[in-house]
């Protein structure tokens, strides 16, 4: 078992931008989203369009997030969207407090008691689930594509370039230096212990049984490594780490494109700030088009 | 400033955890240029000698010293660590743990980044280093991915884009393979011949004495006990504890004279009841991998003590996997007595298989060594008598009697190697496969183990014949081979190139070369000595047949 | 070492600071392919008692650069994405058991190991509930929604784990030190 990186060199223009101004916007919208706190599904919808231009644009394949994107839609279906649905709480009060029809009403019950009621299900709260669907995506579809278009050996450098220590950047890649390593001592033990009738896959006995039976597995990587680290440090020691300022040699330089997004990002986030703080444009409401499609 | 590169003076050094001092009152000087092979057994302070020369000691760790070590006239305790590492720089053991980041280039450019050297001063020192170790080639790979002998020499380029005149070499040659360890040593001289003092540290004397050594410093218990020119036999050494070259051995054994070694009686592949057969099998890792195995046809019979010999990444691991089923072919058959290996189930395959990896550290785990006996068997649900029964009987035939309660992660190197035989030996199984047993320790310990396991006792059998139809292990050390096996596989080019009696398949040492294992001094003596001897034998046995 | 420095944060802090991340980024990969029990939605992810480990015996900064970035590295390694709160969170959950350290003395005795678990037992709740209530602002959940679907089945998960695999690892590792005292 050998680890790999999702990371693949890919000629596109995401892949092309410095690392920074891909956190740096991501923080951005973020930030523009939650601080001052938009519902407003004039402003979401944009924005999800731009995240989403993002995220076509760096081009990776279905194949490779496939499984991701099943989680997310687990979660952001069942999790954030049924939450919202049902209770049409997380956002702002206004959601369950505005009167709004009716659709129907879903029965619940708690299991094995005989306690339960029934949930009305509203205009405001469906559309609410809605907002809060494509919000949350707008984040994490900028989110998703990192591991896959960022080179794993550049974060290192980016956490020094975004202000980080020496110490704290060299950790980054030092950690990079290691993955491997401790990926295949992590297969070797499992080998090593496969050959003494070991079988992960048969895991018996109750549930504390079955977890302390992961000790084989984790016991001796991780006691490996701590006599490894003596042998780094002494390494790194020799060679005079952390006596004066590091020269990095790998360096990051923002081109005219960075600037072009690190400007829309923080536009964006100034300008959600203004129209929430000084016009009162990005809170909740049920748009009518909205209700009308629905109740008729 | 003096132009002595280094002076030892009276040094002694006690680790504070340690109740005796690990080196004592050592002294001696180098001058420039000079290569001084310092050898000794383990424990003896080797490493704790380089530590004292190199800084870390008294930096790092803590104990008591006295005496001092002067580098170029001035005291290592009150150097700087930027000054120091310019002026030592120090290979470790197993460059796996030495190298840092993760591709070549940074590599090489670690030390200097970390003095803060401007940019093109780093850029010039990189490619400095690497050109002259011949690896420019190397400069955009993950160090991940080297193999053992490029990894030897990143690590080495790393030391000297930090421009030392003195390099410290702490058994530089342990992971790699002999004709790699050939290579490297061709290097140390020629850093020699540019006026880099050397200290290379090294048991495997014979090995060593490739880089054409000036002086000899032998360590026993922390003293010095031989410090001179090499000679052809320096009494003060002892063969049981440090490789030598045949030829010394014999001529120390002759004048010594008073023991006689019992004459080792190997039983002979008479050759018994299949065990393993491997059918035109293929092996690939993924598709988008070359092949590893092809098209390998083996059989192994009751009584075989196969050793496997092959140059690094030959697959010999990848092999030896099959026959306990870790991996099953992509195509052909590997038959277990006569099952298929993809129809059995692993726990099935260990109760005929057992497998000791190379490093203990990969298994141990339990907390007591008793514990951590019972794991296989009570994987393969042993009845409890029968594992306490197997579990008693394998403690004591590796000679742990006394330690059942001690925690295995807290024994020596040695003691917890010999905890892994245990551990695989309680399982009862009928073939024992070790990948590499010696590596990683040291020629006394390695000989006493595999004298232990392979050498009959009482006249007949010896521990792994009496419990085990078949044994199978891997290695470097062609000695061993010699000495141990009664058939050899040599593996390369992704199938068996060889396979017979070790007196034929290493008679022909050009094909040996060719797979890069070189021959030693004691497969030349005893092709020499065949037609007397009939048999491969160990120096110490040659020496009576020789006048 | 029997002077422990806390706040101590040079090379070796950086060296099992990474150690600590990769370990924790290799286990909580190899979890998503090795199928682990599981019950209602409680996951386990037994890489966490790694890194309570981790802090345990290296100190505070250790704890928080290996979860930190252990977590950033597990994620990118199944390509789940960068969800810095969840990040953020690990490397809390890895540093509040750090504060333990200079009060360990004896990896093997049973007083030790105990201060060791709940420590780490204050970690994960601090570490949980810290990502699990940015939750609400970066998803924009509610409190409910936080605590029932995020923090009650992650810290359940988590505890459970690091009460069962963190004594066997400390008592492992009284063995280790002991052979190679620094
Ligand atoms: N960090 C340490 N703390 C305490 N004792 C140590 C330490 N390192 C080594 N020792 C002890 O000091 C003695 C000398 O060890 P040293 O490592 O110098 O031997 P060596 O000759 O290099 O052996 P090897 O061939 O096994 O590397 C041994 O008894 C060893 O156990
Ligand atoms: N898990 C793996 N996945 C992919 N490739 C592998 C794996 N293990 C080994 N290989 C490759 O298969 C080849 C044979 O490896 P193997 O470990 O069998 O060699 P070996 O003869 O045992 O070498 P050594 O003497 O260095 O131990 C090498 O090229 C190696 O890179
Ligand atoms: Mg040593
Ligand atoms: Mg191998």
């Amino acid at each position: 078992m050998l680890v790999t990186w999702k990371y693949r060199p890919r000629n596109t223009i995401v892949q092309r931008m410095d690392p920074r101004t891909r956190l740096i916007f991501m923080v951005c919208i973020i930030f523009a989203l939650t601080i001052p706190e938009i519902w407003d599904y004039r402003i979401i919808l944009p924005l999800f369009l731009i995240s989403l231009t993002l995220y076509l644009l760096a081009r990776i394949e279905w194949k490779d997030v496939r499984r991701v994107w099943l989680y997310i839609s687990i979660l952001v279906f069942f999790i954030v969207g049924l939450n919202g649905l049902l209770s049409g709480r997380g956002g702002p009060s206004s959601v369950t407090n505005i009167p709004s029809p009716v659709l129907f009403e879903v029965p619940i019950k708690i299991p094995y008691t005989e306690i339960g009621w029934d949930v009305p299900i509203t205009v405001s709260k469906t559309w609410f689930a809605l907002n809060q669907m494509t919000r949350m995506l707008c984040m994490a579809i900028l989110a998703i594509p990192i591991p896959y278009t960022m080179d794993p050996n550049i974060y290192g450098t980016a956490f020094k370039r975004m202000g980080a220590s020496d110490n704290v950047s060299f950790t980054m890649d030092l950690a990079f230096r290691f993955l491997p390593t401790f990926a295949r001592d992590f297969s070797i033990t499992l080998d090593a212990q496969r050959a003494r009738g070991y079988e992960i896959d048969k895991l018996r006995g109750g549930l504390f049984a079955r977890i302390r039976r992961l000790a084989p597995l984790i016991i001796p990587v991780v006691m490996q490594s701590t006599v490894t680290g003596e042998e780094v440090i002494d390494a790194m020691d020799l060679r005079a780490f952390g006596t004066a300022p590091r020269t990095w040699l790998k360096d990051l330089k923002y081109a005219p494109r960075d600037y072009v997004l690190l400007g829309l990002g923080v536009l964006i986030f100034i300008a959600c700030c203004v129209l929430k703080w000084v016009f009162g444009i990005g809170g909740y409401f049920v748009p009518e088009f909205f209700t009308k499609f629905l109740v008729g | 400033m003096s132009s002595i590169p280094i002076a030892v003076q009276d040094l002694s050094f006690q680790y504070r955890t340690r109740p005796e001092p690990a080196i004592v009152d050592v002294s001696f000087e180098l001058r420039p240029g000079e290569l001084l092979l310092i050898a000794g057994s383990s424990g003896c302070g080797k490493t704790t000698l380089a530590r004292c020369i190199n800084g870390l000691i008294p930096r790092s760790y803590r104990g008591e010293r006295n005496g001092r070590v002067l580098l170029y006239g001035k005291d290592v305790a009150e150097m700087k660590i930027p000054e120091m590492a310019q002026v030592v720089g120090t290979l470790l053991q197993d460059p796996e743990r030495q190298i840092v980041a993760s591709n070549v280039f940074n590599e090489v450019a670690f030390g200097p980044e970390n003095l803060g050297l401007p940019r093109e001063q780093i850029l010039q020192r990189v490619d400095q280093a690497m050109n002259r170790l011949n690896i420019a080639y190397l400069k955009e790979r993950e160090t991940f991915n080297l193999s053992g002998g490029e990894k030897q020499k990143v690590a080495l380029a790393g030391l000297l884009a930090m421009n030392p005149s003195i390099l410290l070499l702490d058994e530089p040659l342990a992971s790699l393979d002999p004709a790699s360890a050939y290579e490297a040593l061709g290097v140390f001289r020629s850093l020699a011949d540019e006026g880099k003092t050397i200290l290379l540290i090294e048991h495997r004397v014979e090995d060593a004495l490739e880089a054409k050594p000036d002086r000899m410093l032998y360590m026993e218990d922390g003293k010095v006990k031989y410090l001179d020119q090499i000679r052809d036999l320096p009494v003060e050494i002892d063969h049981t504890q440090v490789k030598l070259p045949a030829p010394w051995v014999v001529q120390r054994v002759k004048a010594l004279s008073h023991e006689k070694s019992s004459i080792l009686r190997r039983a002979d592949a008479e050759k018994g009841e299949l065990l393993v057969v491997f059918e035109e099998v293929d092996f690939q890792y993924s598709e988008d991998t070359p092949l590893v195995l092809k098209n390998v046809n083996l059989s192994i019979h009751r009584g075989d003590l196969i050793a496997v010999l092959g140059p690094n990444g030959a697959g010999k691991s990848t092999l030896v996997k099959h026959a306990i089923g870790l991996l099953k072919p992509t195509r052909g058959r590997v038959l277990i007595e006569g099952e298929d290996t993809r129809k059995m189930s692993i726990a099935q395959i260990a109760c005929v298989v057992g497998y000791v990896f190379q490093s203990p550290t990969h298994m141990l785990y339990a907390p007591t060594v008793r514990e951590e006996l019972e794991f296989g068997p009570r994987n393969l649900e042993f009845k409890p008598e029968v594992m306490h029964a197997s579990v008693a009987e394998s403690l004591r035939s590796v000679n742990l009697i006394g330690l059942e309660d001690y925690p295995p992660l807290g024994l020596s190197f040695g003691q917890q190697k010999r905890t892994t035989i245990a551990a695989v030996l309680a399982m009862r199984s009928k073939i024992m496969i070790m990948d590499e047993p010696t590596a990683g320790q040291d020629f006394a310990n390695y000989t006493r183990f595999m004298d232990a396991l392979c050498k009959p006792s009482n006249g007949t059998h010896s521990l792994l014949t009496a419990r085990f139809a078949s044994t199978i292990f891997i290695t470097h050390d062609l000695d061993l081979a010699v000495t141990y096996s009664n058939r050899v596989l040599l593996f390369g080019d992704r199938h068996v190139v060889a396979d017979g009696k070790p007196e034929q398949v290493l008679k022909d040492t050009e094909q040996l070369l060719r797979y890069r294992v070189r021959p030693t001094s004691l497969l030349y003596m005893n092709l020499e000595l065949l037609p007397a001897t009939g048999r491969f034998l160990p120096a110490e046995v040659l020496a009576e047949y020789i006048r | 070492m029997n002077d422990k420095n806390t706040w101590e944060f040079g090379t070796r802090q950086v060296v099992y600071g990474a150690i600590g991340a990769a370990l924790y980024g290799v286990f909580s990969w190899a979890t998503n392919i090795f199928p682990l029990p599981a019950a209602g939605n409680v996951t386990f992810r037994p890489a966490v008692a790694v890194l309570i480990f981790f802090g345990v015996a290296y100190g505070p900064w250790v704890g928080l650069l290996a979860g930190f970035i252990g977590n950033t590295l597990g994620d990118a390694l199944s390509g789940w994405g960068f969800y810095w709160n969840w990040s953020l969170g690990n490397g809390l959950m890895g540093m509040l058991p750090g504060l333990a350290m200079a009060a360990i003395i004896d990896f093997k005795a049973r007083s030790d190991i105990f201060k060791g678990v709940t420590w780490g037992t204050i970690g994960i709740a601090v570490g949980i509930l810290f990502a699990s209530l940015t939750e609400m602002f970066v998803g924009g959940i509610d409190l409910n929604t936080a605590l029932l679907g995020y923090f009650v089945p992650a810290f359940l998960g988590n505890f459970v784990v690091t009460v069962i695999l963190l004594p066997v690892l400390m008592i492992a590792f009284a063995a280790v030190a002991s052979r190679r005292g620094r």
